[in-house]
């Protein structure tokens, strides 16, 4: 499988890939962009089976992300990676199309529930 | 009468220990206590804007800004840039204001981190209304949060 990883923080990219393999879901190929432009081109390219984004992000947010891929027809699953877990921000991912959102600081036990239900068992 | 929601000292506490347990300090935890922080040094700072208006901002020495960029890339400390650096306190910063943004009531927008060495002062319509000084392997580390001053009701 591919995981698509979007975040303008490559400090960021890169704990999000250690956490992958810390949470058992280390062994799918990943793809990273910097914002939600390249994230609309690399899941052209690409053609993830998962994309984990950053929602706050420079040229177009993680949210614009999912709504334009949405509204193109994308239905690979779309799950954020975020600071803000608020309820309000949870709803927003939801009614946008996510299917999760993992608040920042995170941990592998919380990576492993939210891709468990999304990609199934560790590979 | 004016209503001015802040955020508690304790709350404050409780987001900063939750970041730094989880990517920073699983062997060596930020502590509360006050080490005098020496001038010059990096600050990391995140604005709020919207239904609640605030600054929120790290400051840290050179050397523990260079150990929270090393431990966070995994990487010798000498291998780390001033763009690792930035990257690192702006994510640092990111995650330290988006949960306290999301203890307070209302809608807002959290802005990009501003990361620079040296201080970045909030401007003159924001006063200081929390600050925690803490310690992190021997190095001080303050977080400060600024709000509107309350509009005298009078």
């Amino acid at each position: 499988m591919k995981i698509l990883v979007v975040d303008d923080s490559r400090v960021m990219r890169q704990i999000v890939i250690r956490t992958l393999r810390q949470s058992g879901h280390g062994g799918h190929d990943v793809v990273e962009a910097e914002n939600g432009r390249e994230g609309l081109e690399a899941v052209q390219r690409e053609a993830p089976d998962l994309v984990l984004s950053d929602w706050n992000m420079p040229e177009m947010s993680g949210i614009d992300f999912l709504t334009a891929l949405r509204a193109s027809g994308g239905t690979v699953p779309f799950g954020f990676v975020t600071s803000e877990g608020s309820p309000a921000m949870r709803a927003q991912a939801e009614a946008a199309g996510a299917a999760f959102l993992i608040a920042k600081p995170f941990t592998p036990e919380s990576f492993d529930e939210a891709l468990g239900a999304v990609l199934g068992a560790h590979p | 009468m004016t209503v001015t929601l802040e955020p508690s000292l304790g709350d404050v506490h409780a987001v900063v220990e939750e970041v730094w347990s989880s990517f920073l300090g699983a062997e060596e935890p930020i502590l509360p206590l006050a080490t005098p922080m020496p001038p010059g040094g990096w600050s990391a700072a995140i604005t709020v804007t919207g239904g609640w208006d605030a600054q929120i901002t790290v400051n840290l020495t050179d050397a523990a800004a260079q150990a929270v960029t090393s431990t966070m890339l995994m990487c010798p400390p000498e291998q780390c840039s001033d763009e690792d650096l930035r990257d690192a306190l702006g994510e640092l910063v990111n995650m330290v204001g988006g949960n306290v943004k999301s203890l307070m009531a209302g809608s807002a927008v959290l802005s990009l981190p501003l990361v620079g060495h040296g201080d970045i002062s909030p401007g003159s319509h924001l006063v200081e209304v929390c600050r925690l000084e803490l310690t992190w392997r021997g190095e001080p580390v303050v977080v400060t949060v600024h709000l509107p001053p309350a509009a005298d009701p009078s």
